[in-house]
């Protein structure tokens, strides 16, 4: 069964990489591992936060009880995407 | 309808009957008038934006009256956080207009209200705040883009409004009646008056008794009968009549402003927010410039661009390694997140009025904006130094797409042989456009005198800067006694 990931950016104000093409990258990577939906879906299993950079401004107070991965960088996206394949 | 679409935004336009007059002309299709077009594009922004998952965080808010979600233009801040997003906001549609997106002011004044008609409710026991409550429902609920008018024409400055000569030069009530007050006058400099559905009339300066008459506010439909929109020229303006060319730098977007006359104008007792307190139009000013002042963080997002053209056209041009260039985009960095610092620091250092309201630091807002009328003239320098003398002799689109000077055009003005010559000609037109042309009506003299000529920033700077503390630390370090 996919994990269920709800995608929240943030604003995006000065974003220092795509963050749109980097979530889609996410999703071609993890194909077979993970479903990407909207952060306020229902039964997300992962909210991933992506930010445009290192001040991680989203607002997380909605999503409280789940689980949060934060992304702030291209780095940080290939580690995640590493870690959930070991999964 | 609680957030527009951009299609939705464009199509209500449609439905208002505004008199808008330009070139001499009563204009009967505001929305696709090619001069008008390119800002309420601008404005449109603001509306798609709100629905892109990418950019919702700072371009959307929950209602404290209603709990909905609502474009943050509509927004009352409520926090901090509210206060540093609005920042971030501006930047972000700075950078993707290019241009003024004319939709903060109407935020700004709607914000200011919620402060002073409840600070006048507590001292008259009147009914403003009441009022505006419903008044801001109905902006929030339909997605109003509110235009915030506060610049009277003022006649002769050395008289105050009662004295004037003509008693038009503020905008004041000529009658009273059962059902509302029938105001006249003008305000100048309306940015986005013709993309706006609704205006919102605050007095310009501090008031005494004498000039109660003068000490209004009030909101109207932007079509309301007696209501009169002339349209301001802005360098290079007609490029826009001359199809898609790449003459008008920003092919996407533009900005304009009007002057609105008020003749006779009937407002209802429900959209009348302070009537006759003059003691109350200080602080309303005071509140509202503050807010706008703030807004200037657009200038940082049309930074971005800039400095992005001169960067492009530094590498079209085999230049962008020369020491020097480096060194003039470092300092045109350096000034625009200058300017960055100045908006966020006053949002941070906001406060909680007693209304519910959060409020920018006021010291801090009038800093960030006097920097804003210094430092977008530097990095437009500096841009223009970058871009080199072909920005203003460069020949025509026409002339690149006519079969018998195209071909030279196509020889002379490359440079770069990776780069087509018409990218190189797009580019520098960009900069001609935000230096110069169309747009340097919003990023060069906006940012001198829009929310405030720099003297009214120093005036406010020298009110706030608390001298006493500096001294006091000052007379410690070197011993001086306190008696």
């Amino acid at each position: 069964m996919k994990l269920r990931v709800g995608i929240k950016y943030c604003g995006g104000c000065n974003p220092e990489y795509d963050r749109v093409a980097i979530v889609e990258h996410i999703r071609q990577s993890l194909k077979d591992k993970i479903e990407i939906v909207w952060a306020e879906s229902e039964d997300v299993d992962l909210i991933l936060s992506v930010n445009g950079c290192s001040t991680a401004c989203a607002d997380l107070k909605s999503f409280e009880n789940l689980k949060i991965h934060t992304i702030t960088s291209m780095e940080d996206s290939n580690k995640f995407i590493k870690r959930t394949r070991r999964n | 309808m609680p957030m527009m679409t951009a299609e939705q935004y464009e199509e209500s336009l449609r439905h208002l009957n505004m008199v808008v007059h330009m070139f001499g002309k009563r204009v009967e299709n505001l929305v696709d008038n090619p001069i008008i077009r390119p800002s309420m594009k601008a404005v449109a922004k603001t509306y798609e934006l709100a629905h892109l998952p990418e950019h919702e965080d700072i371009m959307t808010a929950r209602s404290h009256i209603t709990g909905k979600k609502i474009n943050r233009f509509t927004h009352i801040h409520q926090s901090i956080g509210d206060l540093v997003k609005k920042s971030k906001m501006g930047r972000l549609l700075g950078r993707e207009t290019g241009c003024c997106f004319q939709r903060c002011v109407g935020m700004d004044a709607l914000n200011a209200l919620s402060i002073v008609t409840f600070n006048i409710d507590e001292k008259y026991g009147t009914e403003y705040y009441r009022r505006f409550l419903k008044y801001l429902e109905y902006v929030q609920e339909n997605d109003l883009t509110c235009d915030g008018a506060m610049t009277d024409p003022k006649g002769d400055r050395s008289l105050p409004p009662h004295r004037q000569p003509d008693p038009d030069q503020y905008v004041h009530v000529v009658e009273e009646r059962k059902q509302g007050i029938v105001v006249r006058g003008a305000k100048a400099h309306q940015t986005g008056a013709v993309n706006s559905h609704e205006v919102i009339v605050m007095p310009t300066i501090a008031m005494r008794e004498e000039d109660k008459d003068y000490a209004i506010s009030f909101a109207l439909p932007s079509d309301a009968e007696g209501i009169i929109y002339i349209m301001g020229r802005q360098s290079c303006d007609t490029r826009k009549l001359e199809g898609d060319t790449i003459d008008r730098g920003n092919v996407l977007f533009g900005g304009h402003e009007a002057l609105v006359v008020f003749d006779n104008v009937f407002v209802p007792w429900e959209r009348v927010f302070m009537y006759k307190e003059s003691d109350f139009a200080g602080q309303l000013v005071e509140n509202f410039a503050a807010y706008h002042r703030q807004s200037y963080a657009c200038k940082v997002g049309v930074g971005d661009v800039l400095i992005g053209a001169a960067q492009t056209v530094a590498e079209y041009n085999g230049v962008a390694k020369a020491s020097h260039v480096k060194d003039k985009t470092v300092e045109m960095n350096h000034l625009n997140e200058t300017l960055y610092c100045g908006c966020i620091a006053c949002a941070s250092e906001g406060h909680k009025e007693p209304s519910g309201t959060y409020n920018v630091n006021i010291l801090l807002a009038n800093v960030h904006k006097h920097n804003v009328t210094r430092f977008p003239f530097e990095i437009a320098r500096l841009a223009q130094d970058i871009a080199g003398g072909l920005m203003v002799t460069m020949p025509s689109d026409k002339d690149l797409r006519s079969p018998e000077t195209g071909k030279w055009l196509e020889k002379y003005l490359k440079a770069n042989s990776d780069i087509p010559t018409e990218n190189r000609m797009r580019i520098l037109r960009l900069i001609e456009n935000i230096t110069l042309g169309t747009a340097a009506v919003g990023y060069l003299t906006e940012s001198m005198h829009g929310a405030g000529s720099p003297q009214a920033q120093r005036i406010m700077i020298s009110r706030r800067e608390n001298m006493q503390e500096k001294q006091r630390a000052a007379r410690k370090l070197c011993g001086i006694k306190e008696s």
